[in-house]
């Protein structure tokens, strides 16, 4: 049974692009480079929405911080306890934590004070607190770190243990007891866990006092009211929902979105450059073997088709070359430079991987505004030379 | 059979009008060879174009087999001129950057015919115009007598019922004129119409040929 599938017109379509070989590499390059930025962006903000969007959940619900002045202050224990006199409050958890610089890294850790006897707020704090003896890290001095922590300590000659400055101007030595690689590596990268009391040490607090509370509610619904509650019975404090969260980090996401749209917008112009300069025309060499093709009995459709092929296997390659290489730069190199445009407001952050993401869609359309496009582009021209008779494309 | 009624030609350069051909009138009966002769401008090569159905007429009919290839859609001119129609052109028209195989096979390639039929049908030819020792060679690479030979072999790879040949000896010296010349005799008697466009005194003592039609200024005369 004779084929459909016109193999030798295919092989001629090949041999075409060889032919003009550097013109079709250079054409070759620049989209695989459009393909590669694009997706790349879009496999890293996919992927930090993915995990940013499990630490939103991960969050409690309301965190209330006690403003004095305009000045977050510390907020009293006994203040946890009139919380839930609120109706629909299901606990309110006192949490004792800062950002603890370290200048000679040039980093900011997240210290979070735990005890063995208080709820946690939430899961995933949960699980390390189970997984460690309390009682034995206080009495050690120990903490626990993330994976992130561990590395910028090591780098600085703290292998075992650390001295944190507290905030009397003394060192306290607190040694390494343990690294937690949390499921939630985004959030957990930078924390260091250690319990309450050196918490307070470190800080300089009052045993009395916490840095905020978390207040879960039985009914998400109830959010609003249980808010407006709260600052009737606590009118200094500010509460802040799961939902200001995210929206925060939204905004963050839209500022950076802005520059690589502008990137976008270059990589666009120069792709349209290579549109318009295929679409202004053909070299007089490729009128010619238009010409030659029809004088000896190759139809318009016959020359349509072969081109169609031959801007089909370019921009096909192009266009599965960019996006390999950007699943291969974002997702096994870590995307690198790339990624501290994003994540650049800790140097800590770096280090956590990104997970999987594969947005269809959005590749979906960057093929379809990219492909047939350049299909087109190449097309036209060729069609209007077909049009012509043989013999004035010949001359 | 080939049939040229009343053509008139003009081309369009700038905005000046060039008349090419004026109240052009021919008939070519089957297995006739016909040489067209002039000096160069005398519309040889436009009355060539014509008959392939390469450019079409301003005015006139040209039947072609019977068939009105002046009036034919694309698709069915060019289908037509793939199974019917060898053209042999002055300037050789071959695509320097593809192989004497690449170059040949050109004309077969919308049959998509197999793969054993594709190489019986070039080696044939190449062998017929002892082109076969430089089949991968790239034709720009080639004296202009063997692009020629390049050039017959492609006009007759589909073995086609008309050969055209615009000033085929043009290039070439006296002994590839006279090998050339050999094959057209050749064709002649397998029944090929042949029309020769050409200035070059070879083709008008021949005694195969069957008529000579002279031109000058785009008229029969």
């Amino acid at each position: 049974m004779k084929s459909k599938m016109n193999f030798l017109l295919l092989e001629y379509a090949i041999n075409a692009i060889l032919r003009r070989g550097k013109k079709n590499i250079f054409i070759l390059l620049i989209f695989s480079m459009l393909v590669f930025l694009l997706s790349s962006v879009l496999f890293i903000s996919d992927s930090i929405k993915l995990e940013l969007n499990s630490v939103v959940k991960s969050l409690p619900e309301i965190t209330l911080q006690r403003f004095v002045a305009g000045k977050q202050s510390d907020v009293s224990l006994s203040r946890a306890e009139e919380l839930l006199s609120i109706e629909g409050v299901k606990s309110a958890i006192p949490r004792i934590w800062g950002y603890y610089y370290f200048k000679v890294a040039g980093v900011n850790f997240s210290v979070v004070g735990i005890d063995a006897f208080e709820d946690q707020y939430k899961e995933s704090l949960q699980k390390i607190v189970d997984s460690v003896d309390v009682g034995v890290l206080e009495k050690n001095s120990g903490m626990i770190v993330g994976e992130g922590v561990k590395k910028v300590l090591e780098e600085n000659y703290y292998k075992d243990f650390f001295n944190f400055v507290t905030a009397e101007g003394k060192w306290k030595k607190v040694t390494i007891a343990g690294v937690f690689s949390s499921d939630i590596s985004l959030e957990a990268n930078d924390m260091i866990l250690l319990p309450k009391n050196t918490a307070y040490e470190i800080f300089g607090m009052d045993k009395k006092m916490a840095t905020d509370i978390v207040v879960k509610v039985s009914n998400p619904k109830e959010i609003p009211m249980i808010v407006s509650k709260i600052n009737l019975l606590f009118p200094d404090m500010r509460a802040i929902t799961k939902d200001d969260i995210r929206v925060s980090y939204q905004n963050i996401f839209d500022y950076k979105s802005g520059f690589f749209l502008s990137l976008f917008l270059i990589c666009a112009f120069t792709f349209f450059i290579i549109i318009y300069d295929k679409t202004s025309g053909l070299s007089s060499q490729e009128k010619k073997e238009i010409g030659i093709l029809k004088a000896v009995g190759w139809s318009m459709d016959d020359i349509i088709k072969e081109k169609f092929y031959e801007s089909f296997i370019i921009s096909f390659c192009a266009f599965i070359m960019g996006l390999c290489a950007a699943l291969f730069f974002v997702y096994f190199l870590q995307a690198p430079l790339l990624r501290d445009i994003f994540m650049g407001y800790s140097k800590l952050k770096p280090d956590f991987i990104l997970p999987f993401s594969f947005n269809v869609e959005m590749l979906c359309l960057l093929f379809l505004l990219s492909v047939p496009i350049y299909i087109a582009a190449t097309l036209i021209p060729s069609w209007k030379a077909s049009t012509l008779d043989a013999d004035e494309v010949m001359r | 059979m080939i049939k040229l009624s009343h053509i008139h030609k003009i081309f369009t350069q700038g905005n000046t009008e060039v008349v090419a051909l004026s109240d052009i009138s021919l008939h070519v009966k089957d297995g006739e060879f016909t040489v067209l002769k002039g000096a160069s401008g005398s519309g040889k090569s436009t009355v060539l174009s014509l008959i392939a159905g390469l450019s079409r007429p301003s005015s006139g009919e040209v039947l072609v087999e019977g068939k009105a290839i002046s009036k034919l859609p694309d698709n069915f001119s060019a289908l037509f001129r793939r199974e019917n129609i060898g053209f042999i052109f002055q300037k050789y028209n071959l695509i320097p950057t593809l192989s004497v195989r690449d170059n040949i096979i050109l004309p077969l390639i919308p049959q998509n015919p197999s793969e054993e039929v594709l190489t019986h049908s070039v080696n044939h030819v190449m062998e017929k115009f002892s082109i076969a020792h430089k089949a991968d060679m790239l034709v720009k690479n080639l004296s202009g007598g063997e692009q020629q030979r390049v050039a017959i072999a492609r006009a007759l790879i589909n073995k086609p019922k008309i050969i055209l040949a615009d000033e085929p000896t043009a290039n070439l010296d006296a002994k590839l004129s006279n090998e050339l010349i050999a094959i057209l005799k050749q064709l002649k008697e397998e029944n090929t119409t042949i029309i020769v466009a050409t200035h070059d005194p070879l083709f008008f003592d021949l005694d195969f040929v069957d008529a000579q039609v002279e031109m000058k200024n785009g008229k029969i005369v």
